[in-house]
C-alpha cells in the first residue's frame, strides 16, 4: 500500500472505537468487523489527532513524527485507510458540523 | 544514478515498507466463533 497524500485530511471512520493498549492501540471496525492493531504510541496519537489537523502532514508533526519518518507514517496511515479504519474528509472540514 | 546509489534507494523503500507494515497489523474476526 502507497502511503497517503500529506496534503490530504483524514479522521476516523464514525464505526471505529479506538482502545489504548500499552503496545500501541486496538482499533475494532463495527462495519467491517474488523480489528487493526497499531503497535507504536506515536501512531495512536496521529490518528487521534487526525480529525482536528488541516492534513496528514500536520497530524503526523504534532505527534511528534520527524521528516525522516514521516513516509513510514503516511504508509502505515495508507494500510489503515485501505481497511476503511480511516477515511478521507474534505480539507478544511473538522468535524464541526458534529459539534454543533 | 549508480548502481550502489539504486541499492541503497531501493533498501531504503523495502525497509519503509516493513516499518509501515510492523506499525500496523490487521485481523478479521469473521468466522470466529464465541467472541462478539
Amino acid at each position: 500500500m502507497a502511503g497517503i497524500d500529506p496534503g490530504s485530511a483524514w479522521r476516523l471512520h464514525p464505526q471505529v472505537s479506538v482502545r489504548p493498549e500499552p503496545f500501541g492501540a486496538l482499533l475494532y471496525h463495527f462495519g467491517t468487523r474488523r480489528l487493526s492493531f497499531l503497535k507504536d504510541r506515536t501512531l495512536l496519537r496521529v490518528v487521534q489527532g487526525l480529525q482536528d489537523a488541516t492534513d496528514a502532514r500536520a497530524a503526523c508533526a504534532a505527534a511528534g513524527v520527524s521528516d525522516d519518518h514521516l513516509p513510514v507514517y503516511l504508509r502505515a496511515l495508507g494500510t489503515l485507510a485501505e481497511s476503511s479504519m480511516i477515511v478521507e474528509r474534505p480539507a478544511g472540514d473538522h468535524g464541526a458540523e458534529h459539534a454543533a | 544514478m549508480s548502481r550502489s546509489e539504486q541499492s541503497n534507494s531501493t533498501a531504503t523503500d523495502v525497509d519503509e515498507v516493513i516499518e509501515a507494515d510492523s506499525l500496523v497489523e490487521e485481523v478479521s474476526i469473521d468466522g470466529m466463533c464465541g467472541v462478539y
